[in-house]
């Protein structure tokens, strides 16, 4: 597996290639959660975490892989953050599906939707 | 180098020269987590094909009901191969159109994907199509996480093995470990609202959505799972 880190504005993409398996699903959790650390340790007021994984580049991902993608939506929720998916292949998308999240995660097929969509996401929360 | 940073993986394979493809691409992966050069990787390599072709084609002929063993012995500074050839009688339960590959791994996270090198490769001979192929491959990568994490709690002393039974109707994958087991029961079901958004627990789910049958033997240290064609 391989993860490329991009930053667009707010917004932190993780370009994933491979396979999301056993310790390499270990290893996206620890990239995650840095990012996680990186914002909340800058201490700025209401800084919230924009994370989407772009997905288009997995060939696989095994329950340990699902385990983060949950474990890190629950952190970054805390935090009133975003994370949402980029271009979920046929067997993730599935994967996901058959575990009943689907409903947890906001997917997107384009960067430029995933983008809108966390920005639309956060100003709404600011209207509350 | 006395420490214990020693790994063994044994890897035992039908005598057949279709299989050497197989060796190479384990042997391959090994290497790559050695401090060797490129270089002295492909020699390596090159030696391990080499004994393994010689203990296939001569001392077992080409017997597909025997097997050939390697113990592939590696440390970052060192790799030892020990070849088995098996002159003795088949096991009883091989037949001529099974086939059996074993695989046995010290209990490390990092293994799991020698293991799903390995499944590709096996699932490559098969006639599945490439969904069901994409589904026994996780099948596997889940029992062996499940062996390696939860039932060897990542001891690397203690073994999970892996063995591939390919018959004309059926691929057979029994997957053991060394633990303590566990009932099938109290395992909590991932698919409960409650436990939706749980970080881990749908391993043994996922390995029964993704098989036509799933038994668990032996306190549940022995897992079978079965695919027909």
């Amino acid at each position: 597996m391989q993860v490329n880190l991009r930053h667009k504005g707010s917004i932190t993409i993780l370009d994933i290639e491979g396979k999301v398996i056993g310790a390499d699903a270990l290893a996206l959790k620890d990239i995650i959660n840095e990012q996680i650390q990186m914002v909340e340790s800058q201490g700025e007021l209401g800084a919230k975490i924009n994370i989407i994984l772009n997905m288009e580049r997995v060939q696989m991902m095994d329950s340990s892989g699902l385990g983060v993608l949950v474990a890190s939506h629950t952190a970054i929720q805390r935090n009133e953050g975003n994370i949402v998916l980029l271009s979920l292949g046929g067997n993730v998308r599935s994967l996901i599906v058959m575990a009943k999240l689907m409903t947890i995660f906001d997917c997107y097929d384009t960067e430029a939707e995933a983008i809108a969509g966390i920005i639309f996401s956060n100003s709404s929360q600011d209207v509350k | 180098m006395g420490e214990r940073t020693e790994q063994v993986i044994t890897l035992s394979l039908p005598s057949s020269m279709r299989h050497v493809d197989l060796l190479k691409v384990i042997v391959t992966e090994i290497l790559k987590e050695t401090d060797f050069t490129e270089d002295i990787q492909e020699q390596a390599n090159r030696a391990v094909i080499e004994a393994g072709i010689n203990a296939t084609k001569h001392s077992n002929k080409e017997g597909p009901e025997k097997q050939t063993t390697f113990q592939l012995i590696f440390a970052e500074d060192q790799f030892n191969v020990a070849i088995g050839d098996d002159s003795e009688e088949a096991t009883p339960e091989e037949t001529e159109t099974e086939r059996v590959v074993r695989l046995s791994l010290p209990s490390s996270m990092r293994h799991v994907y020698l293991l799903d090198v390995v499944v590709t490769e096996i699932l490559k001979e098969t006639d599945f199509t490439e969904d069901i192929q994409e589904q026994i491959n996780l099948a596997v990568i889940e029992a062996g996480t499940n062996a390696i994490k939860h039932g060897n709690k990542e001891n690397p002393i203690k073994k999970a093995t892996i063995e591939f039974t390919l018959a004309e109707d059926k691929l057979e994958i029994r997957i053991e470990d060394e633990g303590d087991g566990f009932t099938r029961k109290e395992v909590a079901d991932p698919l409960d609202p409650e436990n939706l958004l749980k970080s881990s627990g749908r391993g043994l789910f996922l390995m029964e959505a993704c098989m036509d049958s799933v038994t668990y033997e032996n306190n549940g240290t022995i897992i079978k799972m079965v695919k027909y064609n």
